[in-house]
């Protein structure tokens, strides 16, 4: 708000440009540099969010006139079956995407970060999922996923009998199915940050290390891993937001179904906000989504900050 | 920064091209003569746009006043975008939309266009059926909707498969659950259906619950004025089970589309599926010669027997500054000679009774016959009840299908659901 206060620069800053080394620079000149890109993330930003805050305490429908309801919509929420198996496989996502692309990734970061013939190939090949767009994703999984699809044809060639692997309709495989195709994406690229993390190793370190009697092992452990530790800050942050807001592949794959056993906090917002036009409810669930978000990141970012601080 | 380039190119062809095609059909005038009307429409398949394109191009020519710009919505999001576009300052002057429920949600919050003058002018109290009349209505008993078409369900099957197994279509529930019966005895799965988008199991419900408890409680349940937990609508999912336990239904639905659903009916190892008239667009035409269809079977013969006849139309927004051209169009679209050439087009019946019902092939006329037998036309569970309502009940019915033996516990939670919903709308 203080920013729209601010006069605007444009005759003064020409006058300035005279002498090249100002004597003095007004306090108020970064702020003018800064008022086009803070007006508009006030407006399309943090204004938003507050809206949304203010919202998740009315009935808003979209159409109607909206009135305050206090806690209602919390009320409800904390009472509501589908949140909390919504919160429940939001925690699945979060456990999956913070282990699994983390070990896999680095593994497959440590072998290709070796010069060996046809690595471009293979880590061309485990990014490229991350070329393409998540839709895409989520539409050639479900088809993989289908009674009579790759996966189970490919299990009944290798012998398996009985009905085919109901993937996307048993309710309590399915989060774990959509999941899957979520990490082949993530994979590849905690890989990526990984190798590109790597190349700052110093190799010098290493092989002194190993000159020094250290075996693999602990070479890797005491020294790669250490030094690796900034991108595994980034890509820890990275994967619980992208696992928080898993909204995409839900949608196309299931649509939260069968019962919403599938459904993700961000799913259940869609429905709650655009089918069932409940935008208030909707709201409500963007708060606690958002606050979910905001107590684990700076929680993360508030240990990993203080053990750098002791270096 | 591709995908930005892309969207601006679609847009500024979007209002590039729009006027260019209305703007070669009408005659050069004095641009201040012309009034556009804008029209938003739902029906983004390449079917429907043909469709409509025709119908404009054909109002266009005869009113030569007129220009329409069409701005066309995927169906899905459109239900999304309309609430948005007609509580805006300046929204399109007409919609596409759906009779019933869903349409008087916009006219109880005054957004619609009343449309008395124009019913009374071109006498459609005459022109309709009494049925449809009736969805067209809003809560108030004003006129505000303009319906075009509407489509039959019914239990669709292949007589060759009923012919293998030596049965007849049957009216009775106790000849269907034979019928049924006699199909797994030839090693064929009775039902097909696909639940992954679980509107399909909306339909099932729809008729146990009017066959059993009959259309009027049906309805009082859709508004919200009985329970679900009540002993009727344990009846109606009583006989849901009898076919769940004889394993009439192919296994594991919720993995299918509903046109994924089709295939085991195409190669000929599912009988029947209970659908609407719109299976015909997905099943193989070659295929067609053996695909016939009958009325859901009477359950109790005491009950007066409703039926799901969804019916489309469009509607005017209230705050049109161009209430003459939207009175134009809609009167248009209203009239038989429109209708009758949507339906040629591939379109479901027009309600337009003055429809030359010669054009209707026997499976229409059959249809249609099946409709105006009926005691009640319902629209379909999502369009008759409150749509918060139809997702949790839609839910629920997938969960019983997965667990049928928690009905009780299934239903109560349902209604819950149901007090919480139509208490927040009082």
């Amino acid at each position: 708000m203080a920013t729209m206060a601010t006069p605007t620069p444009a005759t003064t800053t020409v006058a300035e440009k005279k002498t090249r080394f100002p004597r003095r620079t007004n306090w108020w000149v970064p702020y003018a540099f800064l008022a086009m890109p803070l007006i508009l993330y006030f407006t399309w930003v943090i204004g938003p969010m507050f809206f949304s805050l203010y919202m998740s305490f009315t009935n808003a429908d979209g159409i109607s006139r909206m009135d305050w309801v206090g806690f209602r919509n919390y009320r409800r929420l904390f009472n509501d079956d589908i949140f909390w198996v919504s919160f429940w496989n939001n925690v699945r996502w979060l456990i999956a995407f913070i282990t699994i692309p983390i070990v896999l990734g680095l593994s497959l970061a440590l072998i290709f970060n070796n010069d060996l013939p046809g690595t471009r190939f293979f880590k061309a090949g485990f990014f490229s999922p991350m070329v393409v767009s998540s839709v895409v994703i989520g539409v050639v999984w479900s088809w993989m996923y289908q009674p009579y699809g790759l996966i189970n044809e490919m299990l009944s060639q290798l012998g398996r009998d009985g009905t085919p692997i109901g993937f996307l309709s048993d309710p309590k495989l399915v989060t774990w199915s959509i999941i899957g195709a979520g990490l082949w994406r993530q994979v590849g690229y905690v890989m990526l940050l990984y190798l590109a993390g790597l190349k700052n190793v110093d190799t010098t370190l290493v092989e002194a290390s190993r000159v020094d009697g250290a075996s693999a092992f602990e070479s890797f452990r005491d020294i790669v891993l250490p030094l690796l530790r900034p991108v595994t800050v980034i890509i820890v942050v990275i994967s619980t937001i992208d696992a928080l807001r898993s909204f995409d592949l839900v949608n196309i794959m299931t649509r939260g179904g069968p019962f919403n056993r599938s459904s993700v906090l961000a799913q259940m917002m869609y429905i709650e906000a655009f089918n069932n036009y409940a935008m208030g409810y909707g709201a409500a669930i963007a708060t606690i989504l958002g606050l979910i978000s905001l107590v684990l990141i700076l929680y993360y970012l508030n240990r990993t900050m203080k053990d750098e601080m002791e270096y | 920064m591709s995908l930005s380039r892309r969207t601006f190119a679609k847009r500024s062809m979007a209002a590039g091209a729009a006027p260019l095609v209305a703007g070669g059909l009408t005659l050069p005038r004095a641009a201040a003569q012309e009034s556009t009307i804008q029209l938003a429409s739902n029906g983004s398949n390449p079917e429907p746009k043909k469709r409509l394109e025709e119908l404009v191009k054909r109002f266009e020519e005869e009113n030569a006043d007129y220009k329409v710009e069409v701005n066309v919505t995927e169906h899905e999001a459109f239900k999304q975008q309309i609430r948005t576009f007609l509580a805006s300052d300046n929204p399109p002057d007409v919609l596409t939309w759906f009779a019933g429920n869903r349409m008087r949600f916009f006219a109880d919050n005054e957004l619609l266009l009343n449309l008395d003058d124009l019913y009374a002018e071109q006498g459609l109290e005459e022109k309709f059926p009494a049925g449809i009349l009736e969805v067209s209505k809003g809560n108030d008993g004003h006129y505000y909707f303009m319906p075009t078409q509407y489509y039959h369900w019914a239990v669709y099957y292949r007589p060759s498969l009923f012919e293998e197994a030596k049965v007849e279509v049957p009216e009775t529930w106790e000849d269907f659950l034979a019928v049924c019966d006699a199909l797994t005895g030839i090693g064929k799965t009775p039902l097909t259906i696909g639940t992954q988008a679980p509107w399909t199991s909306a339909a099932w419900f729809d008729y146990f619950n009017m066959r059993t408890n009959g259309p009027e409680f049906h309805i009082e349940l859709m508004d919200g004025k009985q329970a679900y937990n009540s002993q009727e609508v344990k009846d109606a999912f009583g006989h849901w089970k009898e076919l769940l336990d004889k394993n009439a239904f192919i296994p594991q639905p919720e993995a299918y589309m509903w046109q994924d659903a089709l295939t085991p009916m195409v190669q000929g190892d599912a009988a029947m599926y209970l659908m609407g008239r719109f299976i015909l667009d997905s099943y193989p035409d070659e295929a067609e010669d053996d695909l016939d269809f009958f009325r859901f079977p009477i359950i109790d013969a005491g009950v007066p027997v409703g039926e799901d006849a969804p019916t489309d139309g469009f509607f005017a927004s209230a705050k049109t500054d161009n209430v003459e051209g939207a009175h134009a169009l809609l009167g248009y679209i209203g009239t038989a000679e429109s209708q009758q050439k949507q339906f040629e087009l591939g379109a479901s019946p027009g309600v337009n009774i003055d429809i030359d019902p010669s054009i209707y092939d026997e499976n229409t006329q059959k249809g249609l016959t099946m409709l105006q037998e009926s005691d009640y036309i319902a629209q379909f569970y999502d369009r008759d009840t409150h749509p918060d309502m139809a997702e949790r009940g839609m839910s629920a019915f997938i969960e019983f299908w997965n667990n049928p033996d928690d009905l009780d516990g299934i239903l109560d939670r349902l209604d819950e659901e149901r007090k919480r919903v139509y208490e927040d709308e009082a």
